[in-house]
C-alpha cells in the first residue's frame, strides 16, 4: 500500500518538474525524432529472402525528409515505417543514400501523413564545428527497440579520426570526415539517431560505438549530415570525385622529407590504374598544394578534409597538384573520375540459386584483377544449380557459354535463357587468380 | 606416445599367441635383418634468432650411403644453407653412437630430400634394394597382409618396433600409393609383404576425418593425422627410382620449368561437355612472362589435354591430374621438346614446348640478416614477382624474409615477405642497393631510416626508429 502511494506521489511530481525544465527547443527535438523499422532484401543466401532492422532518424524539413544512417536504410531496404512522436506509424520511402558518410535520406508518405492528421515538428541543426570537449550533449534514438530513449553525455572528442574501409555493411566509410566522440550511451538502435545540444539543436548522427568498451560512440557531425542532406535531396545520390591516392600523415617524417612542419601530405599509396598513376604520382611522394592551394597533412585528423577538398571538386576535372620527391618539386595535372565503392549493383537469381554482385573498378584495383569484368558471386543457395555446379562466394564469373559477362544483365538472359530452355550451360570463373569452368545443369 | 595398451598391439598379442610361435618368429627374423635399410635422422634449421632441432627417419637406398626422406620431413622454407648438424642413428642403437651425414638436395620430380651418411657411417647398411628379388618390386593386391618398421623417438634409442595390417585399395595420386587399413609403417620407414619383400614407404599426410563429441564440442568434424605413423605408403617403385634421381646439387638443378601459373582440372561434367572422352583436361590461368609456355604459343584459358599425344588420365580425386601435369613436366630435362595438346575454344591445337632451366628461385636467392635492424633481406626473383602481380622480367626491390618481433623495424609495422622498394629514399633496385643503404644507414649512426614498402599491392611508408 505504501509502495503504491510512493509511485502515485512520484508520478505525480515527476513531469511538472520535467515539464518545467525541459527547454522548448528540446521539446521540438523530441518531436521530430523517429524510430525507423525496415525490412530490406538479404541477398547473400542466393536467394530473395528478408531481414528487418530497427534504427533511429529524426525529421529534417517541412516535408517529411527524415536523415538516418546508410546502415540503417540502404539501397536494399523494401519496406520501410517511421514512428512518429505520437507513436503513431507511417510508411518512408527511400531518396538517397551515401554510405561514404553513413547517411540516408527518406520522405516519410505525404498523402498517408495528410489523411491520417499527424503532426511533426521539424529538427534544427546546430553548429558542430564549434562543440568543445565535456559539452554536454544528449542522444535520442531506439535502442535495442527501446522507442524515444534519451541518454545523456559529453563531447569527448570534437574530432575524432577513423576510416573503416568495411565500415557500412562492407562499403567504405569515413574517408571524407572526421567524427564527433561522445561517451552518451549508443547500442545497437540508436543508429541514424540526434546527438543533440541541451537546447534540441542537431550536432551530430549518431552512427556507432566500440562494442565491448565503455561509452565509445561516434556521431557524422552536423556540418557533414547538412552537406550530405542537401544534395541527396536534390540529386538522390552524391557524385564525388577520385583520383587514387591514400594519404598519410607526416608526422615525424618532415626532417626526412625536408619539409617545414605543418607543410603537406603524405601519399602513402596509389592506385594502380588510377589518375594519379597514370599522371605519374607513386608512393612516397609528398602532396604539396592542390590548384595552388597548400595541403596540411601532418596529423591524421587532417586527412579528411584534404579528401574532402580533392571528392567535392567536380569529376573530370584537371586538377594541378605540387608533389615533392627527393629534392625536386614538380607539378603534375590529374584529371578527376568518378569516385566508386568497391561494391557494384547486387541481383539475386533464384533460379540458379545464385546472388552475384557487379566487380567495380574499386574492388578489381583492390584485389589485383586485370580488369573490372565479370560479376563477384556473393552466395549460392545449396542445391541450386550454381552451388551443385561447384561455384562459392568469391568466385568471379567472367563468361557464361562462350559470352563474356560484364554486366548484371548478361547474367540475367543467360538465366533467363535456361528457364526457358533448360540446356547445361558452360561457366568460367576465377577464385584468386585462378580460371576453372563449371557446367550449371538442368 | 604409450601405446602398449592400444587395441592394434592386443590384437596382435592375441593373434602370437593363437597361432602359435612359428610364423612370427620368421617375421620378426625379417625385422631384424631389414633394420640394416632404416635410420633416424637428426638436424638442425638455423634461423635467424634460433635454431630448430628436428628429425626425421629415413631409408638407405645405395651402398653410398645415400637415405631419402620424405618431403614432409624439411620445412619447405629452410634452405640448404639452412640445414646443419646431420645426424644419423642406428634403430635401437645407443644414442651416443652415430654419424654424420650431409644434406644432398630434393629431387623436384619425386620430392624426396637426399642425404649421405658419411663412409664411416655406412658400415652394416644395405640398400632396400636388397629386399627386392624380382625385376621389379612387387605391387601388394588389396586385401593382402602387410607389415612395417615404426621408429620409437630419440630418448628410447629409436628403437624398432612391429606395425601390421591390410591393403585397403592402390591408387595413383598420382604417386603410386597404396593405403592400408590402419598404421603399418612409421613416416618414411618401410613396408613389407609377409615374404619380406619390400612393397612401399610409409607416406605422411593423410588424415583420417572423425565426427568429436564431448561435453563440449557437439558433433564437430576433425581430421585426425598420426604425426609418427602411416596407414598410406608409396609403392616401392616410387622409392627405388630415386637412385636415378640423386641430386648433384643442393639446389636441384637442373630444374625443368614450363612457365605457367593456376592450373586447374575439369571436373567430369566439363570434360564431357569439352568432349574430351576418357580424358580431363586442365584450364591454364596464366602464362609467365618469357617462359616456355609463352614462347610456345600458350595462351591464358588455353585448356591442356594431351602430352606428347597422350591424354591427360581422368584420376581420383579431379585435382591429381595437376600433380600428374607437373610430374610430367618435372620428369624432363631442360632442354627437352614435347608436344602439348590445347582446346582453345572450339579448336584443338598442337603446341611445341621446349623446356629450360628454371628462373633463380627464393632458395636460391641471396640473403642478408641484418642484426640490428631486425632484419633479413632477400633478393626478389621470379616468383616474387608473380606472387605480387608484378612484371616478372623487371625484377627491383628485395623481399623482407625475415623480420624479428620488437625489432626496429618489426616495431615500424615492417612484416614478413613485404616487398621493399626504397630504403632511405633511395630505390632499391636489386639486392646489392639493398645491402649498400642498409650498411650505410648502420654506419651513420642515424636515429631512424625510412623504407618504402609494398604490401598487397599497396605501398606505404614505415618510419623505422633505430636503437641508439
Amino acid at each position: 500500500m505504501t509502495r503504491l502511494l510512493l509511485i502515485l506521489t512520484f508520478a505525480f511530481w515527476c513531469p511538472l518538474t520535467a515539464q518545467a525544465e525541459m527547454p522548448p527547443g528540446f521539446r521540438d527535438l523530441m518531436d521530430a525524432v523517429v524510430r525507423i523499422d525496415v525490412r530490406e532484401f538479404a541477398y547473400e543466401a542466393g536467394a530473395k529472402r528478408f531481414r528487418s532492422g530497427v534504427g533511429s532518424g529524426a525529421i529534417v524539413s517541412e516535408d517529411g525528409l527524415v536523415l538516418t544512417n546508410a546502415h540503417v536504410v540502404g539501397r536494399r531496404a523494401v519496406e520501410i515505417n517511421v514512428t512518429l512522436a505520437n507513436l503513431e506509424r507511417v510508411s518512408a520511402k527511400l531518396v538517397g543514400w551515401d554510405h561514404w558518410t553513413d547517411l540516408a535520406l527518406l520522405r516519410i508518405d505525404q498523402e498517408e501523413l495528410k489523411e491520417k492528421g499527424f503532426k511533426f515538428t521539424v529538427a534544427k541543426f546546430g553548429d558542430s564545428g564549434a562543440l568543445y570537449p565535456g559539452q554536454t550533449v544528449f542522444a535520442v534514438g531506439t535502442p535495442h527497440g527501446l522507442t524515444r530513449t534519451v541518454t545523456r553525455g559529453i563531447i569527448s572528442n570534437p574530432r575524432r579520426y577513423f576510416a573503416d574501409s568495411r565500415g557500412v555493411r562492407g562499403y567504405e566509410t569515413g574517408q571524407f570526415n572526421t567524427w564527433l566522440q561522445t561517451d552518451a550511451a549508443i547500442n545497437p538502435g540508436n543508429s541514424g539517431g540526434p546527438l543533440v545540444t541541451e537546447n534540441g539543436e542537431i550536432v551530430g548522427i549518431n552512427s556507432r560505438g566500440y562494442l565491448g568498451a565503455d561509452n565509445l560512440g561516434f556521431a557524422i557531425p552536423a556540418a557533414t549530415a547538412r552537406e550530405v542532406m542537401e544534395a541527396l535531396a536534390d540529386d538522390g545520390e552524391i557524385s564525388r570525385s577520385y583520383i587514387g591516392i591514400v594519404p598519410g600523415a607526416l608526422q615525424d617524417l618532415e626532417s626526412f622529407y625536408d619539409l617545414e612542419l605543418n607543410n603537406g601530405m603524405l601519399i602513402n599509396s596509389v592506385d594502380p590504374g588510377s589518375p594519379a598513376d597514370e599522371a605519374g604520382l607513386r608512393g612516397g611522394d609528398i602532396l604539396l598544394a592542390i590548384d595552388g592551394e597548400r595541403v596540411d597533412g601532418r596529423f591524421p585528423e587532417q586527412l579528411p578534409p584534404i579528401q574532402h577538398r580533392i571528392a567535392t571538386s567536380r569529376i573530370g576535372t584537371s586538377m594541378d597538384l605540387m608533389v615533392k620527391r627527393g629534392s625536386s618539386t614538380e607539378n603534375y595535372s590529374v584529371t578527376t573520375e568518378a569516385l566508386v565503392s568497391r561494391v557494384g549493383e547486387e541481383a539475386v537469381f533464384e533460379s540458379w540459386g545464385l546472388s552475384v554482385r557487379e566487380v567495380s573498378r574499386a574492388y578489381a584495383r583492390e584485389n589485383q584483377l586485370p580488369d573490372d569484368e565479370g560479376v563477384l558471386v556473393i552466395g549460392v543457395q545449396r542445391g541450386f544449380p550454381a552451388a551443385v555446379a561447384g561455384l562459392n562466394s568469391g568466385d568471379v564469373i567472367t563468361k557464361i557459354n562462350d559470352v563474356p559477362v560484364n554486366s548484371l544483365a548478361i547474367v540475367g538472359s543467360a538465366v533467363d535463357a535456361f528457364d526457358a530452355d533448360p540446356q547445361s550451360a558452360l561457366i568460367e570463373a576465377r577464385r584468386q587468380f585462378r580460371v576453372s569452368l563449371y557446367i550449371l545443369k538442368p | 606416445m604409450i601405446r602398449f595398451f592400444t587395441p592394434t598391439r592386443l590384437l596382435i598379442i592375441l593373434a602370437a599367441s593363437a597361432v602359435g610361435g612359428g610364423a612370427e618368429t620368421s617375421i620378426s627374423k625379417l625385422l631384424q635383418e631389414r633394420l640394416a635399410s632404416v635410420v633416424a635422422v637428426e638436424f638442425s634449421i638455423e634461423h635467424e634468432m634460433d635454431r630448430t632441432v628436428n628429425f626425421a627417419y629415413g631409408i638407405v637406398i645405395d651402398d653410398q650411403g645415400t637415405v631419402i626422406l620424405e618431403r614432409g620431413a624439411i620445412s619447405d622454407r629452410a634452405t640448404p644453407e639452412q640445414l646443419t648438424d646431420f645426424k644419423v642413428y642406428r634403430p635401437g642403437a645407443p644414442v651416443t653412437e652415430y654419424s654424420s651425414a650431409e644434406y644432398i638436395g630434393q629431387d623436384g620430380y619425386s620430392t624426396w630430400h637426399f642425404i649421405r651418411i658419411d663412409v664411416a657411417g655406412r658400415i652394416g647398411l644395405q640398400p632396400i634394394s636388397r629386399f627386392v628379388t624380382g625385376d621389379s618390386p612387387l605391387i601388394p593386391e588389396m586385401a593382402e597382409e602387410i607389415w612395417g618398421i615404426g621408429l620409437r623417438k630419440k630418448d628410447e634409442e629409436f628403437a624398432p618396433y612391429f606395425l601390421s595390417s591390410r591393403v585397403s585399395f592402390l591408387q595413383d595420386m598420382p604417386q603410386a600409393t597404396g593405403v592400408a587399413l590402419g598404421s603399418v609403417a612409421g613416416r618414411g620407414l618401410p613396408v613389407f609383404n609377409m615374404e619380406g619383400e619390400f612393397v612401399g614407404m610409409g607416406a605422411s599426410g593423410f588424415g583420417e576425418s572423425m565426427i568429436v563429441y564431448s561435453q563440449s564440442r557437439r558433433g564437430e568434424l576433425s581430421v585426425f593425422i598420426n604425426p609418427d605413423e602411416c596407414a598410406a605408403f608409396r609403392l616401392a617403385s616410387e622409392v627405388l627410382m630415386a637412385t636415378e634421381r640423386i641430386p648433384t646439387n643442393q639446389y636441384g638443378r637442373p630444374l625443368p620449368w614450363f612457365g605457367i601459373d593456376g592450373i586447374d582440372p575439369v571436373d567430369p561434367e566439363v570434360a564431357e561437355f569439352l568432349g574430351l572422352g576418357s580424358g580431363t583436361g586442365l584450364v591454364v590461368s596464366e602464362i609467365l612472362a618469357e617462359s616456355p609456355a609463352e614462347s610456345g604459343g600458350l595462351l591464358a584459358r588455353d585448356i591442356i589435354v594431351a602430352i606428347d599425344g597422350v591424354p591427360l588420365p581422368r584420376m581420383k580425386p579431379d585435382r591429381v591430374v595437376t600433380a600428374y601435369m607437373q610430374r610430367e613436366l618435372l620428369r624432363r630435362l631442360p632442354g627437352t621438346s614435347f608436344s602439348l595438346t590445347v582446346l582453345r575454344g572450339k579448336q584443338e591445337l598442337e603446341l611445341p614446348i621446349t623446356l629450360v632451366d628454371a628462373p633463380k628461385t627464393p632458395a636460391e636467392a641471396e640473403r642478408h640478416y641484418f642484426e640490428d635492424v631486425g632484419l633479413t633481406v632477400r633478393e626478389m626473383v621470379y616468383t616474387d614477382a608473380v606472387d605480387r602481380r608484378a612484371n616478372p622480367t623487371e625484377l627491383s626491390g628485395v623481399i623482407a624474409h625475415f623480420v624479428k618481433p620488437s625489432s626496429p623495424v618489426g616495431t615500424a609495422g615492417l612484416q614478413q615477405d613485404d616487398w621493399i622498394k626504397e630504403i632511405d629514399g633511395g630505390v632499391v633496385a636489386e639486392f646489392a642497393d639493398a645491402m649498400a643503404l642498409i650498411e650505410a644507414v648502420e654506419a651513420s649512426g642515424r636515429p631512424e631510416v625510412v623504407l618504402l614498402i609494398s604490401r598487397g599491392g599497396k605501398t606505404s611508408v614505415l618510419r623505422v626508429k633505430l636503437k641508439t
